[in-house]
């Protein structure tokens, strides 16, 4: 008799076929096409084994962008979450207009990450830039700064373009968070402590701290595998001050036509992200996820 | 009973359809693959064309020139149906080599071919040509040309710079009296035009990049190219570069009256003094490319034809009949861009045309752009060429911006160039 309980396998085909299609089949391309030597120019697809790995990891663009992600990623995925917290924090208030202000913070979200790096172009171009034409006219700078195109200052820019846009995301999560508290803690915790920051400490940040820990593994993996933002603001550079690792995927596979060593640094970027949850996690006490025993 | 009416009703419609499709005829639509500048004029001559020819359509696919090569490659890859394509001189010989795009010689009549070979210049002529075979017709042919704004040079009572060090001293006088960045720049490691205008600087003071058997020569600290990046370099550390991602940006950049001086192509000139658009048109000129020799270089895009297209005899003579209208004939739609949007062109006879001559007297010195032309030199492409300049790109602009020394760069520019070519020579 063809019954759920029966064939569970079968039942659940229909929905894991396409999953499996759609992530499977291309990460298994991928690998296969990291360990031959997959040129356009070339003729074949030799199996060369870890020669692209060798030679991706030689060169000295891939240490600069694998710098660049790392750094990148220590500044940018604290600063989302530690800002994405002091918003929802904010927006927990009733005020007039609260209703209004919570769906214009959501706004980033929604643009595509193109549209975004246009829009922060015009706040950072060193002639047309709304930033350097507020700061001339509180006659704080006297010359332009060249923000996209100074070495320095380039990553900072993009930096500040990626939290923008990352923002709204933790804001929905930790107003979920903040929601699931019992509203007779948070009444008793503000008779007992008059102290905005002690409540957080004590009362608050307790109960939300297992949302903050995914929203620290998720943002430290959009930023360590950002693409969009750098390839349209600053397309790497200037140099490769702002080459992060998936944009150096892009332009060995498709500047150097080199799919084999863009393939390479696909999965070492898989293995340093997964290097970095698991640090990440070990790193958490082991209670965090865990309920209150009975 | 309902069902078997709804079944016969969509049978007989079926049918229809299909006895409809049989009686029109069988249309060819070509896919004709473009980098999105000046779509509308594209489109209008892709009407005409089609008035001209019934039973072949054109669809138009536009990529933006950031964005042309890879969407191109992953087009080929794909096996996507493409027919006839915008090219580039940089990308030929790999696409040549892969097998993408096939010589003119197998979809065009040999004496039509040879006459209009006969027609092109020779920088063009030999930008579209790989081991002799010759794999388009011209879209478009330019210069790279140093361009300046003549109202700002009087003003200061500066001359026209004739060297890069005339270049430095008319900037430096500029920032002294307020111009904060005199030299606007198209600085995007990822076009190939920004590794173009580097050998268009270092053509200027008579370099060569590589010598007669392709080997990169350009590492040594007396090779004018050398000397071109100390010079980037040195006046990007005095804050004399502002760099714009794209030449789109450089024209209203220049029509603040912020900046003197550019190097970029000759038709971002037409643009810069187009009267209807920009407020300082008309202030523009353009000066033989700075340097020893003045030389510069020489380019051209082209109309090419895939070769799964040259393939099949159908598709292959409809997209002759395309190239040949749009670059060949009597170069009605060559000239159209050249008068309506001062496009170079590679047609010999449109050096002569008086329509042309009198639309680019609006906005250039005609006599120094021939004589920048005449100077004008083709650069070195082989089939590793673009896989090396995307790869030497960045390291141009670290140098320029200080993040490596120019002897770092030119010295690992040319380590991968030779040893890209061993590896293409072992191939």
């Amino acid at each position: 008799m063809w019954t759920i309980k029966r064939f569970p396998l079968l039942w659940l085909l229909p929905a894991l076929l396409p999953v499996l299609l759609m992530t499977l089949y291309p990460i298994g391309h991928a690998l296969w096409t990291s360990l031959h030597r997959v040129m356009i120019l070339f003729p074949g697809e030799p199996f060369v084994g870890l020669d692209n790995y060798k030679r991706v990891m030689a060169s000295s663009y891939f240490y600069d962008a694998l710098k660049n992600s790392l750094v990148f990623t220590f500044f940018a995925a604290p600063s989302v979450v530690v800002i994405g917290v002091l918003v929802a924090l904010f927006l927990q208030r009733r005020f007039f207009g609260s209703q209004i202000v919570r769906s214009v913070v959501l706004l980033p979200w929604v643009l595509p990450g193109a549209i975004s790096a246009v829009l922060w172009i015009w706040v950072f171009h060193p002639s047309f830039g709304v930033l350097n034409a507020i700061l001339r006219s509180l006659n704080i700078i006297d010359r332009s700064i060249p923000w996209l195109i100074s070495p320095q200052l380039a990553p900072i820019s993009v930096t500040i373009a990626h939290v923008w846009t990352q923002i709204p995301f933790a804001v929905i999560l930790t107003m979920a968070a903040l929601s699931t508290i019992n509203s007779e803690t948070l009444d008793a915790a503000a008779l007992d402590c008059r102290s905005s920051f002690k409540r957080f400490r004590y009362v608050l940040f307790p109960e939300i701290r297992s949302m903050i820990v995914v929203l620290l593994v998720y943002n430290s993996l959009i930023a360590f595998t950002g693409y969009d933002l750098v390839y349209a603001m600053t397309s790497g550079g200037p140099g490769t001050a702002t080459t992060l690792l998936s944009f150096q995927i892009w332009r060995e596979s498709f500047s150097m036509y080199d799919f084999g060593a863009g393939s390479a640094v696909a999965f070492i970027v898989v293995l340093i992200s997964a290097t970095l949850i698991i640090a990440i996690t070990r790193a958490l006490p082991s209670d965090l996820f865990g309920g209150d025993e009975p | 009973m309902q069902l078997k009416k709804v079944l016969l009703a969509m049978s007989m419609a079926t049918g229809v359809f299909a006895a409809q499709t049989a009686l029109a005829g069988e249309d060819i639509t070509l896919e004709f693959v473009v980098w999105n500048y000046s779509l509308d004029t594209i489109q209008d001559n892709i009407k005409i064309f089609e008035a001209k020819n019934p039973g072949i359509k054109v669809n138009l696919t536009d990529y933006t020139w950031t964005d042309y090569q890879d969407s191109l490659i992953l087009r080929f890859r794909s096996n996507t149906q493409t027919d006839v394509i915008y090219g580039g001189q940089d990308w030929l010989p790999a696409w040549a080599s892969a097998g993408f795009v096939a010589p003119l010689n197998d979809i065009a009549p040999p004496d039509e071919l040879s006459a209009l070979s006969d027609d092109i210049a020779g920088f063009a002529l030999s930008d579209m040509t790989v081991d002799d075979e010759l794999y388009g017709l011209p879209y478009y042919a330019d210069t790279i040309s140093f361009i300046y704004n003549k109202k700002i040079l009087d003003d200061a009572g500066i001359a026209v710079p004739r060297t890069w060090e005339e270049v430095t001293a008319a900037s430096l006088k500029l920032q002294a009296s307020g111009m904060e960045r005199p030299f606007v720049y198209e600085l995007n490691q990822e076009l190939p035009n920004f590794f173009d205008a580097f050998v268009a600087q270092s053509y200027g003071r008579g370099a060569e990049l590589f010598d007669a058997d392709q080997n990169a020569v350009f590492a040594d600290p007396e090779n004018g190219a050398y000397k071109q990046l100390e010079w980037l370099a040195d006046a990007y550390s005095q804050g004399l570069i502002q760099p714009e991602t794209h030449e789109s940006k450089i024209i209203p950049a220049m029509n603040t009256g912020n900046h003197a001086f550019t190097v970029v192509y000759n038709y971002v000139l037409a643009a810069l003094n187009n009267s209807a658009t920009q407020p300082l048109a008309g202030q523009f000129a353009l000066a033989l490319m700075p340097g020893a020799e003045n030389s510069t270089l020489g380019f051209s895009k082209f109309y090419a034809v895939t070769a799964k297209t040259a393939a099949d005899p159908e598709r292959a003579e409809a997209a002759w009949k395309f190239i040949n209208f749009m670059a060949g004939g009597d170069y009605t739609i060559a000239k159209r861009w050249a008068v309506e949007k001062g496009l170079g062109f590679g047609q010999l006879p449109l050096y002569d045309d008086s329509d042309v001559i009198e639309a680019w007297g609006k906005w250039v010195d005609v006599s120094t752009l021939n004589q920048q032309a005449a100077t004008a030199k083709a650069g070195v492409w082989t089939e590793w060429g673009g896989v090396w300049s995307a790869y030497f790109r960045p390291l141009l602009a670290k140098a320029m911006v200080g993040e490596a020394t120019v002897d770092e760069v030119m010295q690992e520019g040319a380590q991968r160039w030779n040893e890209l070519k061993e590896q293409f020579a072992n191939r």
